[in-house]
């Protein structure tokens, strides 16, 4: 099933914002972001004692001859990092057509802010098959995402491609598995220079509608329980989420990663200015 | 296993209704969640999980409908075992007095005994219930009680009632059975009469034989100054003519011997004198029905009356009131005394004479009918004449005069002024002077008359201040309540009875085995009638309380379906 994106809300929600990317260096294709390696960049890193062997065309000559001694100019690569956007596809994201259409717009989001900046965004989509694109197929891609995932994200990650090092990774999820937070985060972040978790959670996840019995079916693995909606069992539910929540933003800050926190509720604008903040700067 | 109220198992429609009710719960609206995981506390599992989790989740359907079904048990009074003989039966026995007869060397009671046993060994029965017929019917054992000691008690019974109607023993079985759907037994020695109509639900059959007795039908005994004179009437209820001997035994005085020729259904009249203030015992041969062949008449002397006359008597009727006490028997002039003659408004018993204005009259006489001072008492060719109209109640008048009258304490109105009238000189003066004397020694304490016949209503007079006891003759003490003028019910055994002022004896008498209608035994015989309704059975005993150990696990069981259900919120309650 194709949904179609609102590929001009997207960009008008994008217009005016960069990616925020992190401080350190990245490692990427040439292009203008400083690299963690040396290069040729005309930016000027560091200076050392000329050793045999060196260029000696990065001489600095004025600091010869201030000092008397070869110094040789240390400069970066500048390069264009890469920009990895995960999409859960799991089942429980499209538990209504707004949590879904917010996943597949915020991730569009993203790359868009990535494209804005000269950077070059690739997604990768979970989901009953594991599918990653980069470039035009981006939209195609998130526009034919099926959400038909039965697993847990981290499970259905390994499944896929291994995860290369990249400039800034973007985690779209709602992180509503029962996986330890911390060794997953951990894996997201390895091998990227930032990591950004955002959580998209459908209305009814974070205020749950109660007062009478209910069926419950775990949306991924069929599960069910019969439980009385009380007002108490609601409370219940809604600390679990804030304790699920809180080990998933300690996580995060572990490692080094941002966290947000989007409701379905709210269109991609609101969320742009607001919740999702942290991932633009304004340019 | 038998069922006491099958409608009980109505309540198994509970069964479809619950298993309904917990189907509809388990389908309750579903919802798709985003995590499952954040619903349940930490100790619940899935309910969706493998057949065997499934079907442990569903042990509080299963505890439910146990509860159910133990439920159905109790209401329907489910008895098992020794239980399931629990038949209530019940049985009517002629209580009449040719039960006693003897035929073949068992008595119609014996095979009355012998038949109630069958029919509980038959039926099956654990409780019966046993109805005597009678004047007033009893009961012999019940309601519902246990078989062996229904039996037991049936062994003490001795029939001794007169004739009588069935029909109210047949209506109080019926309502012993507990519903007019339960076949009753009836047990007689002879056919029911036709005027009885036998309910449907009844069984019932003769046990009696034809047999031929002699009886004897009525006795009396007259005793004066130390000498009884016995009058005893003897029937014959056989086919053939009999020559009867008669044996009378007095303690004090020589037996005699009586012969009678007695023709077929023929009776004769025997009378002998005995000097004696003893009992005297009058017997038949042995028959068929010894109990109506053996007499024994207590000396029965008439009671001397004291009575007194007050001065203020008119001289007049003091001369008429001596003339009569002098030759009326059983009478003392004595004072105090039980009877006591005066004029009009003095404290008398018997005030007699009249008040001005005087009228006469020679009739016609209205009188009350059927009161025992006026029996016999014949006024013609009376000249009355009375004075103004006395208090009280009227037992006579003419016109609008009131000439004798009774208050309600017993004082006595003669309007009489005797010396302007000729009723002293008129046989309806010594007839009503006796009865008046009769009337005054019928209410002094004791028994009135010492000889009852069979089914008799009993006549006591007990004096207040004192406690009055009947002793049966088989020993047993009943008070007697009340005072006064008593007329008991008939009173059930034959024998002598003795009366018991303050526990000391005070008087006697003697209940006679006589009834011509219980002596005829040539009546008696084969008969049955069967139930117009064969598919009805013995009733349900209900003397048992219905067992409560359902009750008990039903309790247990919902219970533990109540701990079952509450345990995982009080987990929840406690996370």
């Amino acid at each position: 099933m194709t949904v179609r994106l609102d590929q001009a809300m997207v960009e008008r929600a994008a217009a005016g914002c960069a990616l925020r990317l992190p401080r350190g260096p990245h490692r990427g294709k040439l292009g203008e972001v400083r690299a963690s390696s040396v290069g040729s960049s005309l930016e000027l890193h560091d200076f050392r004692q000329y050793q045999p062997g060196d260029d000696l065309r990065q001489i600095d000559w004025n600091a010869v001859a201030r000092t008397g001694e070869l110094y040789l100019r240390v400069r970066q690569d500048e390069v264009s990092p890469r920009v990895e956007v995960l999409v859960d596809g799991s089942a429980s994201l499209a538990i209504s057509p707004e949590k879904a259409a917010r996943v597949r717009e915020v991730a569009a989001w993203v790359c868009a802010l990535a494209r804005r900046g000269g950077l070059d965004p690739v997604v990768i989509a979970t989901g009953s098959t594991v599918r990653k694109a980069g470039g035009p197929a981006i939209r195609a891609l998130l526009e034919s995402l099926d959400f038909d995932g039965r697993e847990p994200f981290d499970v259905a990650l390994r499944r896929g491609p291994p995860l290369l090092p990249c400039g800034l990774r973007v985690v779209v999820s709602d992180f509503l598995f029962d996986t330890p937070p911390d060794p997953f985060a951990m894996r997201l972040a390895r091998g990227a220079s930032g990591l950004s978790l955002v959580q998209v959670l459908d209305p009814e996840d974070l205020d749950p509608s109660g007062g009478a019995g209910a069926r419950l079916t775990d949306s991924e693995s069929g599960e069910v329980l019969e439980r009385i909606l009380t007002p108490h069992v609601v409370d219940q539910y809604l600390a679990r989420l804030a304790a699920h929540t809180s080990l998933w933003q300690a996580a995060a800050r572990r490692v080094r990663a941002g966290w947000s926190q989007a409701s379905a509720e709210f269109n991609l604008d609101v969320l742009a200015r607001k919740e999702l903040n942290e991932l633009v700067e304004v340019a | 296993m038998t069922l006491g109220f099958p409608f009980g198992l109505l309540a198994l429609a509970a069964v479809p209704a619950l298993v309904a009710a917990y189907f509809l719960r388990r389908r309750q609206p579903p919802r798709t969640v985003s995590a499952l995981f954040l619903w349940r506390t930490p100790d619940q599992r899935a309910e969706a999980g493998p057949r065997l989790n499934r079907f442990s989740r569903e042990s509080s359907l299963a505890l439910e409908v146990l509860a159910v079904l133990f439920a159905t048990l109790f209401l329907t009074d489910v008895r098992c075992g020794q239980g399931a003989s629990k038949q209530h039966v019940v049985i009517v026995i002629d209580g009449s007095l040719s039960m006693n007869a003897r035929v073949d060397g068992s008595t119609a009671a014996d095979r009355a005994r012998t038949e109630v046993a069958r029919i509980a060994r038959d039926e099956n029965a654990g409780v019966l219930t046993l109805i005597e017929t009678g004047v007033k019917p009893t009961l012999l054992a019940g309601p519902q009680l246990e078989r062996d000691r229904a039996l037991s008690a049936l062994e003490k019974w001795n029939p001794a009632q007169p004739a009588h109607d069935i029909s109210s023993a047949l209506t109080l079985a019926r309502e012993l059975s507990g519903s007019s759907e339960h076949r009753i037994y009836f047990l007689t020695d002879g056919p029911v009469a036709e005027s009885v109509v036998m309910p449907p639900q009844f069984e019932g059959r003769s046990v009696g034989k034809r047999a031929s007795n002699l009886a004897f039908l009525s006795a009396q005994r007259r005793d004066e100054a130390g000498f009884a004179q016995v009058t005893l009437r003897v029937g014959n209820f056989s086919d053939v003519a009999a020559s009867v001997e008669v044996r009378f035994v007095a303690e004090d005085d020589a037996p005699q011997k009586q012969t009678v020729k007695l023709q077929p259904s023929g009776t004769a009249v025997l009378r002998v004198g005995f000097k004696t203030d003893k009992p005297i015992t009058a017997s038949l041969p042995d028959d068929a029905l010894a109990e109506d062949g053996q007499l024994t008449l207590l000396p029965s002397p008439l009671a001397d009356v004291s009575v007194s006359l007050l001065e203020s008597l008119d001289p007049a009727a003091q001369q008429a009131v001596r003339r009569f006490l002098t030759v009326a028997p059983g009478v003392k002039l004595t004072v105090p005394a039980t009877l006591t003659f005066g004029p009009p408004g003095s404290t008398a018993g018997v005030q007699l004479g009249a008040k001005p204005p005087l009228k006469s009259f020679v009739g016609p006489f209205f009188a009350q009918k059927g009161d025992a001072l006026l029996d016999d008492v014949q006024l013609g060719g009376v000249v009355w004449t009375a004075g103004a109209n006395p208090p009280g109640r009227v037992l006579m008048s003419a016109g609008e005069v009131v000439l004798i009258s009774e208050e309600e304490d017993g004082a006595l109105h003669l309007n009489l002024d005797v010396s302007r009238s000729n009723v002293q000189r008129t046989v309806a003066w010594p007839v009503l002077l006796s009865n008046v004397v009769r009337q005054a020694r019928m209410s002094s304490p004791g028994f009135p008359r010492k000889h009852l016949m069979l089914g008799e209503d009993t006549p006591l007079v007990a004096s207040p201040g004192s406690t009055w006891e009947l002793v049966a003759p088989d020993g047993q003490t009943r008070p007697v309540m009340g005072s006064g003028v008593l007329t008991l019910p008939p009173l059930p055994a034959t024998g002598q009875w003795r009366l018991q002022k303050d526990g000391k004896p005070f008087d006697a008498l003697v209940v006679l085995p006589l009834d011509p209608r219980e002596s005829d035994l040539r009546s008696r015989g084969a008969w049955e009638i069967i139930p117009d309704k064969p598919q009805v059975f013995a009733s349900f005993a209900t003397a048992h309380p219905r067992p409560w150990w359902p009750l008990l696990v039903v309790l247990m069981l919902v219970l533990l379906d109540f701990w079952l259900t509450a345990s995982p919120r009080r987990k929840e309650a406690t996370s």
